[in-house]
């Protein structure tokens, strides 16, 4: 996807916001008012501008015609996972979110979730842009782009708002953690005795010394973080410390190896984890954060 | 898309021993090798590991398979996928349908009587607790259904039964909540899924918890056989085990089932058919960037109930990593041969018993070493309680490649089954594509170019080697 217009600033802002304004004037532009664009994007992982050309219909064989069943030419697409292939000219079967709301020759933003990948592609529709042809892609590139800014700005203040603690600070130590009762379970699951699982995350702790302490901690202080170091499919993804990393951190009370305490120095102190990719950010992203703490 | 067929031959030869025999590949005829990553996902690059398979009697182009394979959307529309073949596995479409944030953590699947039931046991993510599953039409786009669901739970392992009343499930699983240490588990339902009951099987002392494996099989006269690992004893990862059967004549629907196969040396259920073996617990690549320590199998004659088979690993101490072995009892698992098959570096130990009686026995085994290792998948299958077989390598690729995203490398277990005439599984290999990689052919469906040994995107632009799912079907000796 082209970043045309992201960095243009003010003019194409502007554009984007008449074409907006445009596509809510627009009859039949109920999709879009009854759910904001941020929202459509938010549920959406497959979005592409396309031309209705078949409705009651599927372009693969895997998906039964229905009258929710609709077949879309794709003229370009916005936004998509890498996995996925799909490109200008391809013909998409979409499940319609309400039936008889698309007709043949009909152009829109589709705002979608996958649904079947065989021979091609079949798609659940979260809700449609209604346009003209020729729809401006370089705008709908860009309000889709802003759209998805904004939520990922929405979704990092929400998980700033549940988290305990936000600092940003250095890793000064990694050491095996010692939990009451034995290893936790995976996933919230309280300790009960030491198991042997292919799944045991195998916590260590991380100390972090706060050098900026954003939320719920001060400059100076050590917490201790829990993090799995399993390499097991359950903890796939899940944010990994090491010795000198420096970062701005979201930390939540442990409530998950089931010992929610841990020591320092011979103190008993609060344990804390940082379980979600969103938990560990760059250092660089603290101003960001206190921004998005001080927007209403 | 650019679909591949490289064409098989036929071979069949007698066996040797696995630990000292590396013939050339041979062909079998009526193999087909098929990638089960459809040509829409030609992108992916994620690793695809512990496949697994369920096949409907009555319908022989239906078919259900699992991996750890990610909704390729991500996690924000809260489900997980599972492919699905309608024309008997030659193509396959991913479909988000299980209730589980962007992918499961184990998963197995079972069919019901009538097709499309299906019955899923998975560790839903996030927090792995299980999740007991139905699908009253496994093609519909509904999320499955949760029956049942608790924490505290590992590797579910779904076979099912076809009663007049309603399908008997059967989901091997090893409760961390059980008492006394007693692990393993089978929850029992006789009534579709819609209720279950927890069956503890081991009923010795433990060193507080059983091995993960915990694996049901069933006959069509009811009689449900159930192996798992007695752990007796650790010492640092070293794990002293005993290799245990537990048998219930009657669908397991009494109130005391998995009672009817006694040890003689303690009269106490469960036939300890190998005692005090060790077991190396590695989670860590290990084997071919694998981890070990749960290899466990067993199938049962369909037809003739006598006659089952067990396949575990463990590590025998003269200088192998991990060791498969299989024997085979005639008389209800009282007693048991020694080693019919000894298979050294070998682990994803799969059992299958076609309806004529023949054995098939799926197994991935790391061969040569260092940079020229390899891991090589091979279906064994024997009529004569393997003084003979029939060996087809369905795949043999490098070991050390692609590297590791997360463990299991390739799978804990993988799949195998049989239905008529066929023999059809699972396993999970890298996709390097190379026709010399699968010497009875393959089809790819995602984009390839065999000629330049690339995958392709969708652009055409070049995809990372990655671990794939790969379906097979291999004609059963007649």
């Amino acid at each position: 996807m082209t970043t045309e217009g992201r960095s243009g600033g003010g003019p194409m802002y502007t554009q984007s916001a008449m074409f907006l304004a445009v596509l809510l004037a627009m009859p039949g532009a109920a999709a879009l008012g009854q759910m904001s664009r941020a929202t459509l994007v938010k549920q959406s992982d497959i979005i592409f501008i396309g031309t209705v050309t078949q409705v009651g219909a599927v372009a693969v064989p895997e998906v039964p015609a229905s009258d929710r069943t609709v077949v879309v030419h794709v003229d370009q697409v916005l936004e998509k996972p890498a996995a996925v292939a799909l490109g200008a000219g391809d013909s998409v079967t979409v499940q319609t979110a309400q039936p008889g709301s698309l007709k043949p020759g009909s152009q829109a933003t589709f705002y979608t979730t996958g649904w079947i990948f065989g021979q091609g592609v079949a798609v659940r529709e979260v809700g449609h842009e209604p346009g003209h042809s020729p729809v401006g892609v370089a705008d709908a590139q860009a309000a889709v782009a802003r759209a998805r800014l904004e939520m990922n700005d929405a979704a990092l203040k929400a998980h700033i708002q549940k988290a305990a603690m936000v600092v940003a600070g250095r890793v000064e130590q990694v050491r095996p953690a010692e939990l009451a009762g034995g290893a936790g379970g995976a996933g919230g699951a309280p300790a009960h005795r030491t198991r042997i699982s292919e799944h045991d995350p195998q916590w260590q702790e991380a100390i972090i010394q706060v050098q900026d302490g954003i939320k719920g901690a001060q400059a100076g202080e050590q917490v201790v973080v829990r993090f799995p170091t399993s390499l097991d499919v359950a903890w796939v993804g899940t944010p990994r410390f090491t010795v000198g990393q420096e970062g701005t951190f979201l930390l939540h009370k442990d409530s998950t190896t089931g010992s929610p305490e841990s020591v320092i120095a011979g103190r008993s102190v609060p344990a804390y984890t940082a379980l979600h990719k969103l938990d560990v950010l760059p250092k660089q992203d603290a101003p960001r954060i206190r921004a998005l703490m001080q927007k209403p | 898309m650019r679909t591949r067929v490289i064409a098989a031959t036929v071979a069949l030869y007698a066996g040797c021993d696995g630990a000292t025999r590396q013939p050339p590949p041979a062909k079998v005829a009526g193999v087909r090798v098929v990638d089960v990553i459809p040509v829409s996902l030609s992108g992916e690059t994620w690793q695809d590991a512990e496949p697994f398979l369920a096949l409907y009697a009555s319908n022989a182009q239906l078919m259900a398979a699992s991996a750890f394979t990610p909704n390729p959307g991500g996690s924000a529309s809260g489900t997980a996928p599972i492919f699905v073949s309608s024309d008997g596995g030659d193509t396959w479409t991913l479909r988000n349908t299980l209730p589980s944030e962007g992918m499961t953590a184990d998963i197995t699947h079972a069919v019901g009587a009538t097709p499309p039931v299906l019955y899923s046991g998975i560790l839903k993510v996030p927090g792995v607790p299980l999740n007991e599953l139905k699908a009253s039409d496994f093609l519909s786009p509904a999320t499955m259904t949760l029956q049942a669901s608790r924490a505290d739970v590992d590797q579910p392992f779904v076979r099912t039964a076809q009663a007049a009343s309603a399908d008997r499930v059967y989901v091997g699983l090893n409760d961390f909540d059980a008492p006394d240490g007693r692990t393993a588990t089978v929850d029992v339902s006789v009534d579709g899924g819609a209720t279950y009951k927890s069956r503890r099987v081991e009923t010795r002392a433990t060193v507080g918890q059983n091995g993960p494996s915990i694996r049901p099989a069933v006959a069509q006269d009811r009689t449900v056989y159930v192996a798992y690992f007695g752990w007796r004893a650790t010492a640092g990862s070293t794990v002293t085990s005993d290799i245990a059967v537990v048998r219930d004549d009657s669908g397991a629907g009494g109130a005391t089932p998995f009672r009817d196969l006694l040890d003689p040396s303690d009269h106490l259920p469960g036939r300890l058919v190998a005692t005090h073996v060790t077991i190396p617990w590695s989670n860590a690549p290990t084997l071919g960037q694998e981890r070990i320590g749960s290899t466990l199998s067993i199938a049962v004659n369909p037809l003739h109930s006598d006659t089952v088979y067990l396949a575990w690993a463990d590590r025998v101490g003269t200088g192998d990593i991990y060791t498969v072995h299989l024997r085979r009892s005639g008389d209800r698992g009282a007693t048991w041969t020694g080693d019919l098959r000894t298979v050294t570096n070998a682990t994803n130990a799969s059992l299958a018993v076609s309806a004529n009686g023949t054995v098939g026995f799926l197994y991935q085994q790391v061969t040569g070493s260092d940079s020229s290792s390899r891991w090589v998948t091979r279906l064994e299958q024997s009529r004569d309680g393997f003084t003979t077989h029939q060996d087809a390598v369905l795949a043999t690729v490098p070991a050390n490649s692609p590297p590791l995203q997360f463990l299991p490398y390739i799978g804990d277990y993988n799949g195998l089954l049989t239905r008529g005439d066929r023999f059809l599984g699972v396993f999970s290999a890298s996709n390097a594509p190379d026709s010399t990689n699968f010497p009875q052919g393959v089809v790819y469906h995602r984009r390839v170019d065999f000629a330049t040994h690339r995958l392709l995107d969708g652009s055409g632009a070049t995809v990372a080697v990655s671990i794939d799912p790969f379906f097979f079907s291999v004609p059963v000796l007649p």
